[in-house]
């Protein structure tokens, strides 16, 4: 199975190549407000990390994917496949460290990094302030574990009717995010476990973070913290509750990375 | 008064008989009904513009909501039977499904929460839960049974193919001597002379000796597989340096035309079972006799020292293969070389037996360089 099938990989638009990863719990659907604001000047390269979304559910070996690297190897795989030019890497949550970790192992493949609710380490360690006390991040996998994901083998919450959004009766109902309860147990795993501080000041590509004004994930002192260790970073804030600017404030959010993209 | 025979849409929703929320876009709670107050324990103006109902959530349902439950809403405007647990400020979880539904309302949009109590439910799926695991249990369980079965299976139709070589070897190999004594019975009864009645009386003890030894070599197989090891009885001070000098100079005797050297180094006391030994012995040179170059000597080198003492057996001649070393001393294999088939193919199988009844071990060697060489070494305390 090619690296496109095995991620899913859609190319729309023209232009210099702009690739959009998503991050833990949904699949390149998270995109879909956002991505079509730059179709028009970039070809928009949109992939499904390995055991989210239509990726190959059998490529998923634990072992390639128990850190993010696996991840980050995929991405460069897909990069190579797609274009040859520098891409700008659009990376959501988890994906902003995956994003990371891909451009310091093949750097060539990228312009930019635009980092949208990132968190290099979800656990408090002395100083430095993740938003999660060990005990959380435990408390949230068992809750995961016991709850959400333990007894349906395909978990995807229902949908119900939306009198006001015609559009969605089109749309392949009850298809988002679609989970395997074991992969995102692992997945849900890897992601809050992992700790990536010590790669930020390697980093030499231009990047923008997107900072929610309200975010439970990603809170604000961590994207200070961005800014301190990377070498060459923007911190944009962004007015917006939650952990997915690119679905509940696509506006702010485009606005912000067209004029990061405008002066690189 | 006016009497309304049904109660009017607040106290409907007020009382309905679920938990009804409504927030804003950003979860900030702008009302909510006395039952999910009720529920929570706690007073409606706590949470009306105070608190957003993703604080209701316990810490996984918080980020539940916001990796998963959010972005769902924006795309689909709606997620329903979800699974969730609830807790407000001190008091007790509890576990309840939840619709959601995004609705725009005077140009803004607000989520409207149904929320359902799932005590029940929640038991259920524990214990379905429990079961699974139970199951997977069970079932891995069974796999290892398997397992252990075939494994049985396949040892006990070993054994039965053992059983049955076995009973071919040893028929084929007592018929020999057998036939030998049938022949020189008659040639005695037929009444010869005395040189010739002198041969066959010797042929015929010969014979008897050989069976004597197979069956001697069957009852110590016998011993050692299904009884639990070889009997061995130790002298406390044994000379094997002067048992095996002996029993080579008697086996020198037996095999005449090969040539048997013995060297020995160090000293010969050890707590051992003498006569075991010899046989140990008498089984090596047997074999290196059978399976060596018999133009070349033999030497068995005797050494003791150090709380060890060691028999080495060597012969020159063509190297044993390795396949054929790896399972040397397992019972009744023989060398491939033609005419090898001497003995049942218990000697070294009994020489290993001796040496474990010893404490110790035997192990081979084999080059073509070096020819063949087995030790065998015996703890000596």
């Amino acid at each position: 199975m090619s690296v496109l099938q095995r991620n899913n990989v859609h190319v729309h638009g023209k232009g210099p190549p702009m690739v959009f990863v998503h991050g833990f719990g949904c699949d390149q659907n998270m995109w879909r407000l956002l991505a079509p604001h730059f179709a028009e000047t970039h070809s928009c390269i949109l992939l499904d990390l390995v055991g989210s979304g239509r990726s190959d559910l059998a490529a998923y070996d634990r072992a390639r994917y128990a850190s993010l690297q696996g991840y980050a190897d995929d991405l460069c795989e897909v990069l190579a496949a797609v274009t040859s030019a520098p891409a700008i890497c659009v990376g959501h949550s988890v994906s902003a460290m995956i994003g990371m970790l891909a451009n310091l192992q093949c750097p060539d493949q990228f312009a930019a990094q635009v980092m949208v609710g990132p968190s290099p380490c979800y656990i408090n360690d002395g100083d430095y302030v993740g938003g999660f006390t060990r005990t959380d991040i435990e408390a949230l996998l068992q809750t995961m574990e016991a709850n959400y994901l333990g007894w349906s083998s395909n978990m995807a919450p229902a949908i119900m009717g939306a009198p006001e959004r015609p559009e969605l009766a089109a749309e392949l109902t009850n298809s988002f995010c679609r989970t395997d309860p074991e992969i995102a147990r692992h997945f849900a795993r890897v992601t809050f476990l992992s700790d990536h501080r010590a790669e930020l000041p390697g980093l030499r590509a231009p990047t923008l973070v997107l900072q929610c004004s309200d975010d439970l994930i990603a809170p604000r002192a961590v994207g200070e913290y961005l800014r301190q260790h990377i070498p060459n970073c923007t911190l944009r804030g962004i007015e917006n509750v939650g952990h997915c600017p690119h679905l509940s404030a696509p506006s702010a959010s485009a606005a912000a990375m067209e004029q990061f993209i405008a002066g690189l | 008064m006016h009497d309304d025979p049904l109660p009017g849409h607040e106290q409907l929703y007020d009382a309905a008989p679920c938990g009804l929320l409504l927030a804003g876009a950003d979860g900030a709670v702008l009302d909510v009904n006395s039952t999910l107050c009720g529920w929570l324990r706690c007073r409606k103006q706590e949470l009306v513009g105070q608190a957003r109902f993703s604080d209701l959530l316990t810490v996984g349902g918080r980020i539940f909501w916001q990796t998963h439950l959010q972005p769902l809403l924006r795309m689909q405007a709606s997620v329903a039977e979800v699974k969730l647990e609830l807790r407000w400020g001190e008091g007790a979880v509890l576990p309840v499904m939840v619709n959601v539904a995004e609705r725009a309302w005077q140009g803004q949009l607000l989520l409207h929460v149904a929320v359902f109590v799932a005590e029940e439910r929640h038991r259920y799926e524990r214990e379905l839960l429990l079961q699974r695991e139970r199951a997977e249990d069970l079932a891995a369980q069974h796999a290892r049974d398997q397992q252990a079965l075939e494994q049985a299976q396949a040892q006990a139709l070993d054994r039965a193919k053992f059983a049955e070589q076995l009973v071919g070897i040893v028929s084929h190999d007592i018929r020999n001597p057998l036939s030998v004594i049938q022949m020189s019975a008659a040639l005695l009864e037929r009444g010869v002379g005395a040189e010739q009645q002198k041969a066959a009386v010797a042929r015929i003890t010969r014979a008897v000796q050989r069976t004597q030894h197979l069956i001697g070599d069957l009852l110590d197989f016998t011993q050692a597989r299904v009884g639990g090891g070889l009997g061995i009885r130790k002298q406390a001070e044994a000379d094997l340096h002067q048992a095996v000098a002996e029993a080579v100079a008697e086996l020198a005797v037996g095999f005449p035309g090969c040539e048997l050297r013995h060297e020995r180094a160090g000293s010969g006391s050890c707590s051992a079972d003498a006569e075991r030994i010899v046989q140990a012995v008498g089984n090596l040179v047997a074999n290196a006799v059978n399976h060596g170059d018999r133009q070349q000597p033999i030497t068995v080198r005797t050494e003791g020292g150090e709380g060890v003492f060691r028999i080495c057996v060597h012969n020159a001649g063509a190297p044993i293969p390795p396949q054929v070393l790896a399972t040397l001393f397992e019972p009744m294999v023989r060398g491939s070389a033609p005419g090898a088939a001497k003995g049942v193919g218990l000697g070294l199988y009994i020489v290993r037996a001796i040496a474990r009844a010893h404490g110790g071990e035997v192990s081979a060697s084999s080059s073509a360089q070096d020819g063949t060489r087995f030790r065998m070494e015996l703890p000596c305390g």
